[in-house]
């Protein structure tokens, strides 16, 4: 269970503003500095440790560098979830540790500022602000064992406990 | 009994060892071409040599090519070039140095991808080899890194297809590139997302193969993770003259299912031109002409073909003064067809200033960098907020015939009035 402050972002959020491309090889911090601040330059200046972004449609399009996930991570963001994401950014964020659920219409159930808990293993985002719940579809157990394991790097290592089939 | 699939389905049964797949299933192939550019190789490769220090699995498998770079401009790219050399060389995969061109036409005119078979790449615009029937689809650096190259494999969820069913002819002045476009406006951006795209119809069936190209190419764009055509007779004469092997090329099965069948019909489609701030924001070109240009390029994934400079060639016979008209070839074969053509010479006495094969200002790593006050119109693939320069410098995307018809007005031109 994730919970935490909302940050909100709108609908087909590119990859190219949650991380300027001429930063992409700066390390993660410089890059933390400016993620989305395109978008919303008091972000990166006050996003604290645990806060969860909440964004419209096809979030994070373009590029499909999983430096974009690596930088929304590193500014301590816990969690994304959003109506819909963009799918190389979605397979990103689990291949890195990222925890994202996707859920139609999310966007409506919060407001900047809120506080909101997400269940990955359950499928349900709570606004523990208006006390109002959606559920949603859970995570493939492929994905969840992916991301519980820090991403697919230390999932590989530790030898893939199903092969899903 | 197995159940009937089509392409994608029965790429991904056979090399994940199965005698089926469905929609939603996650399955680990083998990959049979895995391709980076400089940027991603870089990422890419740092992230592998972090985590495991064995050489890569199937190294014949993995090709870097050098495109967003294509002479680098400080020290800092030069550091990154050479440790990717030092990368490629170490592990012994093959590599494609500055000036061979865009990643996606050296990786094809190289013969490197087979129809029927598994490619995945940094690049998010992979999907683009689907053109040959096979499945390519961009992964990111941490799947290559903990997969791709320690095992030669890949994890993926089978898609669910949807059949882009193309019919009618446009008029004069609209192109593949037009249309392409005009898909993405009418699909949008997401509009796909996570969904296997069948291009067919009529309209594709008449198109040869270099304009069959920009259709998988936008895939990425409305969010799908693969595009394919189906292979036919000119995928076959095109790869037969290519001495490519077309020993694994696989076709639907007769009952293959669809998700879902999406018509178009574009035969008055007129031509269109994606405005900033993104791919999806697609217009009849009515609705722009006249605007101010500073910069036109043909080049990126989107153009530098050999059919755009043709295109171009035709419709354009100076720029005008305060236009910087850039033609980037996609490779070096493309470059040399120009020349043979006469296209180097006469869009050089048209104003025009050719550059190295590579990718053009995709990123505006060595060129195409704008102040906020300038526009370009290009025929690029991506048109978001930053990547040329200045956030609030305008990139609008259209076809060749556009691109070269504003070239020589300064402002964004209908085709139309040059075409018969």
């Amino acid at each position: 269970m994730i919970e935490g402050r909302v940050w909100t972002f709108g609908d087909n959020v590119p990859t190219d503003e949650i991380v300027p491309s001429d930063l992409v090889f700066k390390p993660l911090e410089e890059m933390a500095e400016h993620v989305l601040e395109t978008r919303n330059p008091e972000f990166p200046k006050s996003v604290e440790e645990g806060d969860v972004i909440v964004a419209g449609e096809h979030f994070g399009q373009s590029s499909g560098r999983a430096i974009a996930p690596k930088a929304v991570q590193a500014t301590g963001v816990a969690c994304v979830v959003a109506d819909s994401f963009a799918r190389t950014f979605y397979r990103n964020c689990f291949e890195i540790g990222l925890p994202v659920l996707a859920r139609e219409g999310v966007t409506d159930l919060v407001d900047e500022g809120d506080t909101v808990s997400v269940d990955l293993r359950e499928g349900q985002i709570t606004n523990t602000t208006t006390g109002e719940t959606i559920e949603c579809e859970s995570v493939d157990p492929f994905l969840l064992e992916m991301v519980e394991s820090g991403g697919l790097i230390p999932y590989k290592k530790q030898g893939f406990s199903a092969d899903s089939d | 009994m197995t159940r009937e699939m089509n392409v994608v389905e029965k790429i991904l049964a056979r090399a994940s060892d199965r005698d089926e797949v469905e929609p939603g299933e996650i399955v680990v192939a083998d990959v049979d071409r895995a391709i980076f550019h400089d940027l991603s190789g870089y990422i890419t490769g740092n992230v592998y040599e972090e985590a495991f220090e064995e050489p890569i699995q199937y190294p014949d498998r993995v090709t870097m090519v050098f495109d967003h770079t294509f002479s680098p401009p400080n020290e800092e790219q030069a550091n990154i070039l050479e440790s990717n050399r030092e990368f490629a060389d170490r592990h012994d995969i093959g590599l494609f140095d500055c000036g061979n061109g865009n990643i996606h036409h050296v990786i094809l005119q190289n013969n490197l991808v087979e129809p029927g078979s598994v490619v995945v790449g940094s690049d998010s615009h992979t999907p683009v080899h689907g053109v040959l029937g096979s499945f390519a689809t961009g992964v990111g650096n941490n799947a290559h890194a903990g997969m791709v190259f320690p095992d030669g494999q890949c994890w993926f969820k089978v898609p669910r297809t949807v059949k882009i069913e193309i019919t009618g002819s446009p008029p004069p002045g609209t192109t593949a590139r037009d249309i392409a476009l005009y898909l993405v406006g009418e699909i949008g951006e997401g509009g796909a997302n996570y969904d296997a795209l069948e291009f067919s119809g009529e309209y594709v069936d008449g198109l040869e193969f270099w304009d069959r190209w920009l259709l998988p190419l936008i895939t990425i764009d409305v969010g799908a993770k693969c595009g394919y055509i189906e292979p036919d007779d000119e995928t076959e004469t095109f790869l037969e003259d290519r001495g490519v092997s077309t020993d694994r090329m696989v076709k639907n099965d007769p009952g293959a299912e669809y998700a879902e069948v999406w018509e178009f019909d574009v035969s008055d489609v007129p031509p269109q031109v994606a405005c900033p701030p993104t791919v999806g924001n697609v217009v009849p070109i009515d609705e722009v002409a006249g605007t101010s240009v500073q910069w036109a390029e043909l080049g990126g994934h989107g153009g530098g073909r050999l059919e755009d400079f043709e295109l171009a060639d035709g419709v354009l016979e100076e720029r005008a003064e305060d236009v910087r008209f850039n033609l980037v070839p996609s490779s070096r074969e493309t470059f040399s067809q120009a020349l043979d053509a006469g296209l180097v010479d006469e869009l050089h006495e048209a104003g025009g200033t050719w550059f190295p094969p590579s990718t053009g200002s995709n990123q505006a790593i060595n060129m195409g960098a704008m102040t906020q006050n300038e526009a370009m119109i290009s025929t690029h693939a991506r048109n978001f907020p930053g990547r040329n320069g200045h956030p609030e410098a305008k990139m609008y995307l259209a076809s060749a015939l556009t691109v070269g018809a504003s070239a020589a007005n300064g402002e964004i031109t209908d085709p139309r009035e040059y075409v018969q």
